[in-house]
């Protein structure tokens, strides 16, 4: 696309979004508000109403309450042709009785495009995607790579306000999936094109969004950049969803406007922010990074060393406490280094002496 | 700050919703000018001092409950939502939900309506037919043989093309290519065709009973011979549907349970029987329905065999008794459908047959010589004896005159000349009959599996529904619903085509639904997100994506409507006289091996249709039929 400036983007809004199937309500409530230009993931485990939400945003589904706009413009009674959308589907979709070239064009010719104009912009389309000289393969013949970016291109070309994705790379190998979602992102920041990116996989979806919205069982349960999330989780589940999280019970001590103090396995934490509400029983959230095995004889929690399994750059380990048989899973960066230790070994662990937040 | 409507912009907002709403109420007017009509009639005539005065009045004639039930039918799609925001898919459903009404429910209601009817055209509610038929030994035995030759016949053509479905699929018997082609050979004919050359095998003057045999005291007329002709003719719908069953039969849940210490009879019981039990059913059901429906056979070597269907054309044609012949066809259609309602209730229920496609379905068992060669010998036996029935016709065409002089002869063929009006009118019903049924059958499939609004069940049922109504109850039911004003249809190709497309419409359907499934759902949700519109969507992914189906569609009821009678004897008129009806004349009256001509001609149209459909789609005959 050589006219990347003119590139109409508009903002999505879903205002209390709802569907129910027979007995299931799949999607329940949803309020969102996605920015333009931006890219927002829909993140969550399976069955939890990522689809459907998006399915709603397309025009395939029918909301059985709420409404959808994009940009100033109610879309929600709009059938999908009319929308001003683009999906990218999980099997690609991409027509297998025509070529390459016929399935990026298809949406120009249905818009009645003129065919001068129809070969240069698909032409323009499979360039940006490095696809030239394919036009004529039929798409069985390209690998799952290629598909994924002629699926692109034919989303592209009819210059559609907001792009959606579902799950788009789920059926690539590993390696390829984190290529291509370097690529979809680089594209989508190019083209500045307001976005809504569906994943169940919790790594895809915080390298490549400016906002991560979380569901789980219909609801969206928060919404916030990365690092929100990982930081200050809303619940137990976000906790344990983002990132893998050891949530321990918690005992408080004392709290004020700046902070709380809390007792965790006999040792004291200090949070930053206070219990919403102090009557609660509370919890904290403890990275596995920002816990510590500590040599010394006299500080830490004594703990015995269950499993160690090196997982790239970091050697992950479950520790067992002394005592109540309590598990934290335990991650400490660069293995290389001759301090390990191996299962069976009796350690000491130290908590850290700070946590953000606190669930309750 | 809202600013005050005014008029125009009030009809500029709603103007979809008019166009909607004016289009419905064209079709409406329409639908009421086709099936009601007003007539103005004489109501009294008096003479008064010499000066006659005549008082007409206008009279409504026609179905006012067919419109209320089409109109009826047409508010039913309005309650979706997602059919009124789109006024094409709308007008579609209607249409379809407005043809089915007419062409499918109406004219086989009507059967039901006429044998209620008084007799001598009073048209009040009565029992009097029912009471005047079961007052008949005629129809007692008529029932009896009917239901008792639907049992026999079934049964025997299911175990048959069992025996023969296993081996053909599961053991390594010799030649076996070629034998799947010659058992299934007779789906093809003409259903009469195989009684004919019985009748020219084992007739009164049979090659084999008299010339060979001797025979002289038995007789092919009768029970047996319609048992034997039935079992040729069915055998081979048993086979299809079983070839699939056992070649999908996942070898390794077999050994799963050889594992698990199960024993052969339990191995049967617990994972062959389950497996196959679905499809041994529906076989059956299906060839009793056949059996019951048949009607050209009986007409020919039936003796004096009494049956429901030749004597519901009997009653109405020769005997001028259209209420007890109607009748007859209420008493003929029941266990039809009873049969199709369970064969529709077992194919619902969750299917036993894992289409894994695991490597290891369909592996051939190796079988002891006891066991392989007997088989081998049936499936042989079956496929020659085919090949010798069709034989038959092509030597009877050649000969001057079956059972007397077998010197060759070209007078049988130059005697189809006689016939080539027939053969232009039939030619061109089936093939308008074939695409125009083909189309609904697609638009059908892709709307019920495709779209969720209100009467798609109804709309799947009644298209569905002719594959129960014997052919015979069709053309009465035609008859009956079309014959008065302000329809007059009668003796008009238009009631042939749309009589022969619904008819075999549920074949179209059921191969358009399948194919439906295989495509990817979101390949049409692609090309709408692209901004094509429904109708585009249609023309452009999926009617391509069911090219093949649509074909096969096509061709399956072209070739059955090319060999129809049990229809086309009530429905061809002098006019639009049809090929098989001419045929079965000659059949009847003239001589065999004139008759045999006609029937080798249509086997080899058919046989050129066939290969037509393989050189488009690449499928054989048999992919053709199978249909279940
Ligand atoms: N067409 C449908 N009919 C009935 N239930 C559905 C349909 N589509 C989705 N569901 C149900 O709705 C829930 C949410 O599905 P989905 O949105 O596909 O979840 P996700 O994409 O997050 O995995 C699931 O329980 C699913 O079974
Ligand atoms: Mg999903």
């Amino acid at each position: 696309m050589a006219s990347e400036a003119n590139f109409a983007t508009a903002s999505i809004r879903l205002e209390n979004l709802s569907k129910q199937f027979k007995e299931i309500l799949a999607v329940d409530d949803v309020t969102l508000e996605v920015e333009p230009g931006t890219l927002v993931c829909l993140l969550g485990p399976s069955g939890c109403g990522k689809t459907t939400t998006l399915r709603m945003i397309a025009g395939f589904e029918d909301p059985t309450s709420g409404k959808v706009f994009i940009g100033d413009e109610d879309v929600t009674e709009m059938p999908p042709y009319a929308r001003p959308s683009a999906m990218v589907f999980q099997s690609y979709a991409l027509f297998p009785h025509m070529s390459v070239y016929e399935n990026v064009a298809y949406g120009l010719k249905a818009r009645r495009t003129p065919r001068s104009e129809i070969r240069t912009k698909v032409r323009e389309a499979l360039d940006l995607i490095e696809l030239e000289g394919q036009d004529d393969k039929s798409p069985s013949q390209l690998s799952g790579g290629q598909q994924q970016r002629v699926a692109l291109a034919r989303a592209l070309v009819i210059r559609p306000k907001v792009l959606l994705f579902d799950e788009p790379l789920s059926n690539l190998d590993a390696q390829l999936r984190v290529r291509m979602r370097g690529e979809l992102r680089d594209v989508q920041r190019r083209l500045g094109i307001t976005s809504v990116y569906v994943t169940h996989d919790q790594e895809e979806a915080f390298s490549i969004a400016d906002v991560v919205a979380i569901m789980n069982q219909g609801r969206l349960t928060q919404l916030g950049s990365p690092l929100d999330l990982y930081r200050r989780p809303a619940d137990r589940f976000v906790a344990e969803f983002v990132g893998l999280s050891n949530v321990l019970p918690a005992e408080l001590v004392g709290s004020n406007d700046k902070g709380a103090d809390i007792r965790v396995l006999g040792q004291m934490i200090h949070s930053r922010q206070a219990p919403t509400n102090p009557s609660a029983s509370i919890s904290v959230v403890l990275r596995p990074e920002a816990i510590r095995i500590v040599t010394g004889e006299d500080s830490g929690i004594p703990a015995r060393v269950r499993t160690l399994a090196y997982i790239g750059p970091i050697a992950r380990y479950t520790v067992a406490i002394d005592g109540d048989g309590t598990e934290l899973i335990v991650d400490l960066s660069n293995p290389a280094s001759d301090e390990f230790y191996e299962e069976g070994t009796a350690v000491r662990i130290s908590l850290p002496k700070e946590v953000p937040a606190l669930l309750s | 700050m809202p600013e005050p409507l005014t008029f125009s912009d009030w009809i500029r907002n709603r103007r979809p919703l008019l166009i909607i709403a004016g289009i419905q109420i064209v079709l409406l007017a329409f639908i009421a000018t086709r099936v009601m009509d007003i007539v103005i009639v004489e109501d009294s005539r008096e003479v008064v001092d010499g000066v006659e005065t005549i008082t007409l009045r206008r009279e409504l004639i026609g179905d006012p409950l067919l419109f209320a039930l089409a109109a009826v039918g047409m508010a039913l799609p309005l309650s979706s939502k997602n059919l009124r925001r789109e006024p094409v898919m709308l007008l579609t459903v209607q249409l379809m939900i407005v043809a089915l009404l007419i062409f499918v429910l109406w004219p086989v209601g009507q059967i039901f309506v006429e044998g209620f009817e008084g007799s001598g055209g009073d048209k009040r509610f009565s029992l009097e037919n029912y009471q005047r038929l079961f007052s008949r030994p005629m129809v007692a035995r008529a029932s009896r043989n009917t239901v008792l030759l639907g049992i026999t016949s079934a049964t025997l053509s299911t175990l048959i093309g069992a025996v023969v479905a296993y081996t053909l699929t599961l053991t390594d018997i010799p030649w076996k290519r070629i034998l799947r082609v010659l058992v299934v050979l007779t789906l093809v004919s003409p259903p009469f065709a195989v009684s004919f050359s019985f009748i020219l095998l084992f007739g009164r003057r049979g090659l084999i009973t008299y010339d060979l045999l001797g025979i002289r005291a038995w007789s092919i007329y009768g029970p047996d011979g319609i048992i034997m002709v039935q079992l040729i003719s069915n055998i081979p719908l048993a086979v299809l549907i079983l070839m699939g069953v056992f070649s999908s039969m996942d070898r390794d849940l077999e050994d799963a349970a050889e594992d698990l210490g199960a024993k052969t009879f339990r191995l049967l019981r617990t994972i062959t029987f389950p497996l196959v039990t679905p499809a041994l059913l529906t076989a059956w059901l299906l060839n009793f329905i056949s059996s019951i429906s048949d009607f050209g056979n009986p007409m020919l070597i039936g003796g004096d065999f009494q049956l429901l269907a030749p004597q519901a054309y009997i009653q109405r044609v020769e005997l001028f008794d259209p209420q007890l012949s109607a009748a007859l066809a209420v008493l003929l259609v029941i266990p039809a459908l009873f049969a199709f309602a369970l064969q529709h209730w077992i194919s619902n229920r969750k299917s036993y047959v894992t289409v894994t496609g695991g490597a290891r379905t369909g592996q051939i068992r190796k079988l002891s010589g006891w066991f392989k060669w007997p088989l081998f010998s049936i499936v042989l036996f079956l496929g020659m004896f085919n090949l010798l029935l069709y034989g038959s016709i092509f030597v009877g065409a050649a000969v001057k005159a079956w059972g007397f002089d077998f010197s060759l002869t070209l007078r049988n063929v130059k005697g189809l000349l006689i016939a080539i009006g027939e053969l232009r009118n039939s030619l061109f019903v089936a093939a308008v009959a074939g695409v125009l049924g083909g189309f609904i059958g697609i638009i059908l499939a892709s709307l019920v599996t495709r779209r969720r609004f209100a009467g798609r069940g109804a709309l799947d049922f009644a298209g569905t529904l002719m594959y129960a109504i014997p052919g015979t109850v069709v053309g009465i039911g035609y008859i009956i619903a079309f014959n008065a004003a302000p329809y007059l249809w009668t003796g008009t190709f238009f009631i042939i085509i749309v009589a022969f497309a619904f008819r075999r419409l549920p074949v179209g359907l059921r191969s358009g639904v399948a194919a439906e499934k295989q495509i990817d759902p979101h390949l049409e949700e692609a090309s709408l997100d692209l901004g094509a519109s429904r109708p585009r969507t249609f023309a452009k992914v999926t009617f391509p994506l069911l090219r093949t189906a649509f074909l096969a569609g096509v061709i399956y009821i072209f070739i059955r409507s090319m060999t129809d009678l049990s229809a086309a004897i009530f429905l061809s008129s002098a006019r639009t006289q049809l090929f098989t009806v001419r045929m079965f004349n000659v059949m009847v009256r003239g001589s065999p091996s004139e008759a045999a001509a006609f029937a080798a001609l249509l086997i080899v149209i058919i046989m050129l249709a066939l290969g037509l459909l393989g050189r488009l789609t690449g499928k054989s005959f048999v992919d053709l039929f199978r249909i279940t």
